[in-house]
């Protein structure tokens, strides 16, 4: 009976629900106002960055409608056109190829690391565990100049895929790492061990064992690294400068960057490149977000 | 027990390991000398073939200057080539009338013998030419020597092609091309020679070790001394053998100098008196003048670099200019008295590292931890040549000052020290009274940009934890409706690549068009410039940052939130603490673990955030909204100082590391308490 009272009671102290969703109704809006503006834009079929036209002398009504973002008319010529007169299939293809790369490149690389730093001891593995942690805190500046003469000047692999596939899945190795460690950690190692008892080799123990066990961790993985390529800008706008060599940022910037103003092309582009990164962000943030503070708690 | 005598057994007496430290040690020593020396003889040798070709060349300019044009400047072309064995071809082009005055080329005979017009297809011989004409008036206008006078071109088989102008009374007139034979191959330092400098301080050592008996200090002191030995030796014999090919070379240049002159002269000599019957030709040329008698040839000058500077290393009649020589000679020898003593050293260090049983140590625990480093090695691997050498080639490069324009120089030679450093971080010049007292910000200054960096970080994280915080405790509340779609909808600015977020924030404050001057007008006002005065660029950054940066905060906070026993709660409730009160003693010190994390990565991150100033301000107006990295970015890649940009970058990898210590030990103290 206690219990029950102590309950209601709890209850009625409670504040009411209405103002707070009042407040959460518009921190919503706030959230989604930009989103809402690139899709109007993509799909109004025009390039301007204004939805509505303003009459000459506009009433706050005329005013209204230009902040309400919904297009004057709904068209998805600016999506056909995106794909059949401008190079940007080939720009969202070569950031695929980039980004898959760099994850099999990237997980491959971070596994068999992580593996090692969890479950073995040996002369070197703090300081390298270490020196993966620090290297976070290299400015990307710093690396850019010397990545760009590696890269360019001594590898030639300017304006290449290879190039920028070589310098994002080493980019994310750390991160990786770290959050592989970490799962790694927590799988109990009677299973290696009894296999180890039945003879079964190292290799055979990561493939056959650890690996499949460890199997959401890599995913976690495999799309963070996803996401590094597929996300990233600056490096690929100082690396490459054949047009057709464009990864999908790069070649969004190219609309709207400097003097051109295709903003429907930009919108429509945007939408098409985020649809599959904003999904994945959304079913996988938990466990990006517990690596990210695990990390960093560790640190 | 049966380990140890066997591993006892397995180690190697000191004879055999500074014997074997000695093998490898003048193995690099002899090998990487080997390497120079026979680069640095090609090299000698590239320059004299150079230099002849050249010499040749101007020779056959000042001849074909004086000969005018016509049948005189095929005769003198014919008769030079024909003195020169080394020349293939040459061609004349004349800018008047885009003719091929003369040519010895194979090519250019039959119907396509010179003199004709230029075709279609020859146009580059054309550009080429008038490219010459326009280094040289470049050239004359800045009073320096930036652009080449004298082209040349290694064609694909090896030989040279070299272009130099033909100038009458200091105008470009045409152009002399001409193409050498591939050169014979230079000489190569012999092997046998090289490995010798290897075989004989080891048999030497293996002899002497014999009497020295196997003890540590003797037989490493003897190998020591061999190795420096070696190390001399083999410096002095290349140094001899470089010295001996620039004697002869500089003796051959002289030599062909005077050969052209005399064949020049020769040549000029039966010249049928050039210039005296196109004068009255040329209509501009009034008769009254005599037709300028040439002035004399000067061979001293034909033996030049690549802006026709003499090098004044022989004076044409065949005579060496001894003294400069030697002192060229002498740089080139301190130059390999340097690297051979860097060599040396580097040497030494791996006959210690040999001879003291480093390298047994070493090869040891790789052989015992071989599982574990064969799974480290390939992300290792990547991670020094693309993540860990760039960063030390960065800090490198922060020494040097280099440039677009010197990118190619060796970095020895653009070395600095600390002067960017120096002038990043020792200029206080921030501000400035102008004429009419108002303060004027320097904004290129580092300061000003640590500032607004400063500021940058501080006021988003705030905002971010604020209302991350607010809306985190608004959807922690027990049975609110529609919870799951407010956070999915609340965390989509964190979830959208940040780069398209900046391109759209952008937008939206587009002085015209954007959005957000459009609600500015709905509630009577005027539209706002918001990149044009410092702080309403700053605040589109601001507000970009801020939208995309809160959704993390709120995502942590709720975490930490529901982790919250709701226990706690009614005790304290039980106790009669008021909501704040709960909300001090409760809530926050339970969102402490959670979000100190949070802040700190979240610190760096805002700290560093390229993408939202790069795209949004730019550092518009006037650099002003620059946070740190992006003004670093600007200094490399818009002002192409990549020595000054990698120093301002290694400052604010400075920082950070200091931030980096000083937050561990931060939370390393809250957590003792």
């Amino acid at each position: 009976m206690g219990l029950l009272t102590k309950k209601s009671r709890a209850g009625a102290d409670e504040p009411p629900h209405f103002p707070m969703h009042v407040l959460l109704v518009l921190a919503t809006l706030y959230a989604i106002y930009p989103v809402l503006w690139v899709l109007s834009i993509a799909f109004s079929g025009r390039q301007n960055l204004a939805i509505a036209d303003v009459p000459p002398d506009p009433t706050f009504w005329d005013r209204l409608r230009t902040v309400v973002p919904w297009p004057a008319e709904v068209s998805l010529s600016n999506f056909r056109s995106l794909f059949a007169d401008q190079p940007f299939a080939t720009w969202v293809l070569n950031s695929a190829i980039v980004s898959i790369a760099t994850t099999v490149v990237g997980v491959f690389l971070a596994c068999t690391a992580a593996y090692a730093f969890s479950r073995f001891r040996f002369p070197g593995r703090r300081v390298g565990m270490m020196s993966f942690l620090v290297s976070q805190m290299f400015p990307g500046t710093l690396m850019l100049i010397p990545l760009y003469i590696i890269l360019v000047k001594w590898l030639n692999l300017g304006s290449t895929r290879t190039g920028l596939v070589l310098a994002y899945s080493t980019t994310a190795i750390p991160f990786c790492v770290w959050m592989l460690k970490g799962y790694f950690d927590t799988i109990p190692r009677d299973l290696e061990e009894a296999a180890l008892i039945d003879g079964a080799s190292s290799a055979t123990i990561f493939w056959r064992i650890v690996l499949p066990l460890a199997k959401p961790a890599v995913a976690v993985t495999a799309l963070f690294s996803f996401m590094t390529g597929w996300n990233e800008f600056i490096l690929a706008a100082t690396l490459i400068d054949k047009e057709a060599m464009y990864t999908a940022p790069v070649g969004l910037r190219f609309f709207v960057g400097g003097f051109s103003q295709q903003w429907g092309y930009f919108a429509a582009g945007a939408v098409v490149v985020s649809i599959p990164v904003v999904a994945l962000f959304l079913f996988l943030q938990k466990y990006l977000v517990s690596g990210l503070t695990a990390g960093s708690v560790k640190g | 027990m049966s380990e140890r005598p066997d591993e006892t057994e397995k180690e190697p007496s000191h004879r055999l390991r500074f014997g074997a430290g000695l093998l490898v040690a003048t193995l690099l020593v002899a090998g990487v000398g080997h390497r120079l020396l026979s680069t640095a003889l090609g090299e000698t040798a590239r320059f004299g073939e150079d230099r002849r070709a050249v010499v040749s060349l101007r020779a056959l300019t000042d001849l074909v200057a004086r000969a005018g044009d016509g049948e005189a400047v095929r005769s003198v072309v014919a008769g030079f080539a024909a003195a020169q064995p080394r020349v293939a071809a040459t061609r004349v082009v004349l800018f008047d009338g885009v003719s091929l005055e003369a040519s010895t080329d194979p090519a250019d005979s039959g119907d396509d013998a010179a003199p004709r017009r230029l075709k279609r297809e020859e146009k580059e011989l054309y550009d080429r030419g008038q490219r010459l004409r326009a280094a040289i008036e470049t050239n004359r206008a800045e009073g320096g020597a930036r652009k080449d006078e004298v082209e040349k071109e290694r064609l694909a088989d090896g030989s040279l092609s070299l272009a130099a102008p033909i100038e009458r009374e200091g105008d470009v007139v045409g152009m002399v091309e001409t193409r050498r034979v591939p050169p014979p191959p230079a000489p190569r330092p012999s092997l046998l020679t090289t490995l010798s400098y290897v075989v004989a301080p080891v048999v030497l050592f293996a002899l002497l070790s014999l009497v020295l008996g196997d003890r540590r200090a003797p037989l490493g002191a003897l190998a020591a001394i061999l190795l420096a030995g070696t190390a001399w030796g083999y410096a002095a014999q290349s140094s001899a053998k470089l010295s001996r090919a620039r004697t002869a070379l500089e003796a051959d240049v002289a030599a062909s100098v005077k050969e052209s002159a005399a064949k020049a002269q020769e040549l000029l000599a039966a010249l049928p008196a050039p210039a005296a019957p196109e004068a009255p030709a040329d209509g501009a040329a009034p008769e009254a003048v005599p037709a300028p008698s040439p002035a004399p040839l000067d061979p001293a000058e034909w033996d030049s670099d690549a802006f026709r500077r003499p090098l004044g290393l022989s004076d044409g009649a065949g005579n060496v200019d001894a003294a400069k020589v030697a002192a060229a000679i002498a740089s080139a020898s301190a130059t390999i008295r340097r690297s051979s003593l860097l060599l040396g050293a580097i040497a030494l260090l791996l006959l210690g590292f040999v001879g003291l049983g480093g390298l047994a140590a070493f090869l040891r625990t790789l052989k015992t931890h071989r599982t574990a480093y064969a799974y480290v090695v390939p992300a290792m691997v990547g991670m020094v040549l693309l993540v860990f050498f760039p960063f030390v080639y960065g800090i490198v490069l922060s020494f040097t000052d280099q440039t677009i324009y010197n990118s190619n120089a060796p970095l020895t030679e653009i070395w600095v020290g600390f002067k960017n450093y120096v002038s990043i971080l020792t200029d206080f010049r921030v501000a400035r009274t102008a004429a009419d007292g108002a303060l004027v910000f320097n904004y290129q200054n580092f300061y000003w940009t640590l500032w607004v960096t400063i500021a940058w970080t501080v006021t988003n994280v705030t905002y971010g934890v604020v209302v991350g915080l607010i809306l985190a405790l608004i959807l922690n509340t027990k049975g609110l409706a529609l919870k799951p779609a407010y956070r999915v909808l609340l965390i989509l600015p964190w979830a959208m690549p940040n780069y398209i977020t900046a391109l759209i924030w952008q937008g939206m404050f587009h002085q015209q068009f954007g959005v957000v001057n459009q609600f500015v007008q709905m509630l009577g006002m005027e539209p706002v410039s918001w990149f044009e005065t410092p702080a309403t660029s700053f605040f589109t950054a601001w507000a970009t940052n801020g939208w995309l940066s809160f959704p993390f905060m709120m995502v942590i906070s709720l975490g930490a939130l529901q982790s919250i026993p709701a226990d706690l709660y009614e005790a304290a409730r039980v106790d009669g603490a008021s909501r704040w009160q709960q909300f001090t003693a409760i809530t926050l010190p339970s969102l402490k673990p959670a979000l100190v994390p949070a802040i700190i990565l979240s610190v760096v991150w805002t700290f560093n955030m390229f993408n939202i100033i790069y795209l949004v301000t730019a550092g518009q107006p006037a650099g002003s909204t620059e946070i740190l990295i992006t003004q670093s970015y600007k200094f490399a890649f818009q002002k192409y100082q990549y020595g000054y940009a990698a120093a301002y970058s290694t400052v604010i990898f400075g920082i950070l590391l200091v931030y980096g210590v000083f937050q561990n030990r931060m939370t390393k103290a809250t957590e003792a308490i």
